[in-house]
């Protein structure tokens, strides 16, 4: 992920680098420009310069021709020659082996030709004047355009990195505490104030959304609990109705039947209702006693507990406890949690299945078998259905769960060769 | 024996007094706050069942105001909270148990009896039934006079048909009983059945006569 200063170095950069990209043929231009003009003035000069030195030399006819060839020999760049008429200037500008230079070199010339007389007689005079090639100027231009280039993006680098430090600074002090932020361990957060008005703006912001969410994740919570709570009398209302109901000398079969069914109804939605119940104080202070749990004796106690439900159920418990395993919780917690995931492996097993339980000192497995996996996402989660089996209160792994990451325990579940094995990973 | 039911659902209080009105219970109620320390100030009681919340105050204080008047009635706290602190709480401040809603009147048929039990005899009491003679001390049961070995759970299950006799009891309640809060999360009560066949088996052996009869499809009754 890109950082978010990091995006506009990259436009400043880009656009640095096309302006200064558009600098060099501007600058060669330009440069070129200056010289050519300046060299076409030097051309002229030397040409009115020759012009009137000759005129003023030879006014004898006897050494004109004498002079002008001499000169012709002295001066390399020019050309003195005589033409049978006057025509306009020009200039040119061309590219020549330089004459006497031991090896091949190419330069360029900035050539002016012009037409004057010399006593009367019309004479064609061409001065060269060697000027810097365009390739050079290029190349220099380019060359210095790109030092510069890296400065500014070097600069723009150290500028962001110092902005980013101080000036994100208050954002990622925010960030960081949203990042410790919980909404289960009801405590709300105070930001440290920022002197940047957006700073400022969004931890008022955040401030009053984790207020009110606080306020409607506790007012859920009561909610859950006094529903719960309500809901129990009337459950043991219907229960005991059930049970004077069940004394009647003259029930039929059938009518046992219903009380029976009525009954194991009952028993489920009242396991509901304690769970939610649970669920919903998991946080309170009831629960935040701390002490160091002995697992080992805890799973094998645990363990014996249910040996009368699985023997009924014909299904084989294995345990493998290293002795003298022990974790730091809460110990109603631990016990709810341990109950909830062997009483599942006991449930959703197959008939005459088996049960591997494993603890070792960084985790807990428990293993059943069983025919197909169950779906991960739906496995936790409150009323999660993982698979079409036995009815459940679909709260009991939700449970396990939120017991786990309050211990910072780590809870995995895989399915593999018809097995279905949940972890509970005691290191952090 | 004398029993007052503070509870402010009358559906609940009439279902205890029904489901306990075979025995020899006298059975008075309390459904206010106010009404129940009247009842309280003015007489005494084998047992009380009490409610927390009530209508004018909390069950808490009518067990304090029982403990300052120094009575002896035993107290069974029936609460729809079933936490952990009110639990602590209550048995501290004296009351003989705790139950929490929902439970089988079978359950709290049994626990009323245990702890009038406590009350009437201390703790080295007897049971006895015609040729069954249970030892609560001890823990022991002898039928004719010969000792009969009984599992834990085996006892238990007894105790709880005699306390509970000429009743029907369902195997969840037998389940809830044995296995405490885990019951309802049990979706099988099979288990029920081999301790059951054990004690039947065992009191069979012995030579006492089959007062455990099972229900078909029900449950099991304890029948004199």
């Amino acid at each position: 992920m890109k950082q978010l200063l990091n995006k506009p170095l990259r436009a400043f950069a880009g656009y640095a680098f096309l302006i200064l990209l558009c600098s060099i043929p501007a600058y060669y231009y330009f440069m070129d420009y200056i010289w050519i003009s300046e060299l076409n003035e030097h051309n002229r000069i030397i040409a009115e310069k020759t012009k009137y030195n000759l005129n003023a030399i030879a006014n004898q006819d006897s050494t004109l021709a004498q002079t002008i060839g001499l000169w012709n020999k002295l001066q390399p760049n020019t050309d003195l020659q005589p033409t049978p008429t006057i025509q306009p200037d020009s200039i040119y500008n061309l590219y020549k082996q330089k004459p006497h230079a031991p090896n091949q070199d190419i330069d360029r010339f900035q050539g002016l030709v012009t037409y004057f007389s010399i006593q009367g007689q019309p004479f064609r005079f061409r001065v060269e004047t060697n000027v810097e090639e365009s390739y050079e100027t290029i190349l220099t231009i380019t060359g210095v355009t790109l030092v510069f280039f890296i400065f500014l993006v070097l600069g723009f680098i150290l500028i962001n990195k110092r902005i980013s430090a101080r000036l994100w600074q208050p954002f990622y002090a925010t960030l960081q505490k949203l990042r410790a932020f919980s909404l289960d361990k009801q405590q709300s957060i105070t930001f440290d104030p920022a002197n940047i008005a957006e700073f400022e703006e969004l931890n008022q912001a955040l401030s009053s959304l984790i207020e009110s969410n606080l306020g409607v994740y506790k007012q859920q919570k009561e909610f859950t609990e006094n529903a719960s709570h309500e809901l129990q009398t009337p459950i043991a209302i219907v229960q005991s109705k059930l049970d004077l109901l069940l004394q009647n000398q003259n029930l039929t079969q059938e009518q046992s039947s219903y009380i029976d069914e009525a009954n194991q109804a009952l028993a489920r939605v009242s396991r509901i209702n304690k769970n939610l119940l649970l669920l919903s104080k998991l946080e309170n202070v009831q629960y935040a006693r701390q002490e160091s749990i002995n697992l080992s004796e805890l799973l094998s106690d645990t363990v014996l507990l249910f040996a009368d439900y699985a023997e009924g159920k014909n299904i084989a418990i294995n345990t493998i406890l290293e002795p003298g395993v022990s974790a730091t919780g809460n110990k109603v917690l631990v016990e709810i949690l341990l109950t909830n995931l062997i009483l599942n492996a006991i449930k959703h097993n197959v008939d005459h299945g088996s049960i591997q339980i494993k603890l070792s000192p960084d985790r807990l497995v428990i293993a059943n078998s069983g025919t197909t996996t169950l779906l991960f996402d739906q496995l936790f989660r409150r009323f999660g259905r993982a698979s079409t089996h036995t009815p459940s209160t679909g709260l009991g792994l939700a449970i396990v769960k939120e017991i786990a990451t309050k211990h910072n325990w780590t809870i995995c579940y895989e399915f593999q060769g018809n097995w279905h094995y949940f972890s509970l990973i005691l290191t952090p | 024996m004398k029993l007052l039911i503070i509870e402010d659902e009358p559906a609940l209080s009439k279902s205890i007094a029904a489901y306990l009105a075979g025995e020899s219970y006298l059975c008075e109620f309390a459904d206010t706050f106010a009404k129940a320390l009247e009842k309280i100030a003015l007489y005494s009681y084998d047992c009380i069942l009490l409610d927390l919340m009530l209508p004018g105050g909390s069950g808490l204080k009518i067990l304090e105001e029982l403990k300052r008047q120094n009575k002896a009635d035993g107290v069974i706290i029936i609460s729809a909270k079933n936490a952990l602190e009110d639990k602590i709480q209550g048995l501290q401040i004296g009351a003989d148990d705790y139950l929490a809603k929902p439970f089988h009147l079978s359950e709290l048929t049994a626990r009323i009896h245990a702890v009038i039990r406590r009350k009437q005899f201390g703790h080295s009491n007897l049971i006895k039934q015609n040729e069954l003679e249970i030892d609560l001390l001890a823990k022991s049961v002898q039928v004719k006079e010969m000792p009969v070995l009984l599992t834990k759970k085996e006892l238990d299950l007894l105790l709880y048909f005699i306390g509970n006799k000429n009743r029907v009891i369902s195997k969840a309640a037998l389940a809830e009983h044995l296995s405490g809060d885990l019951a309802d999360m049990l979706d099988s009560h099979d288990f029920v059945y081999a301790h059951i066949k054990n004690l039947k088996k065992k009191l069979h052996e012995a030579g006492c006569d089959s007062y455990l009869k099972t229900i078909y499809g029900v449950g099991y009754k304890w029948e004199l």
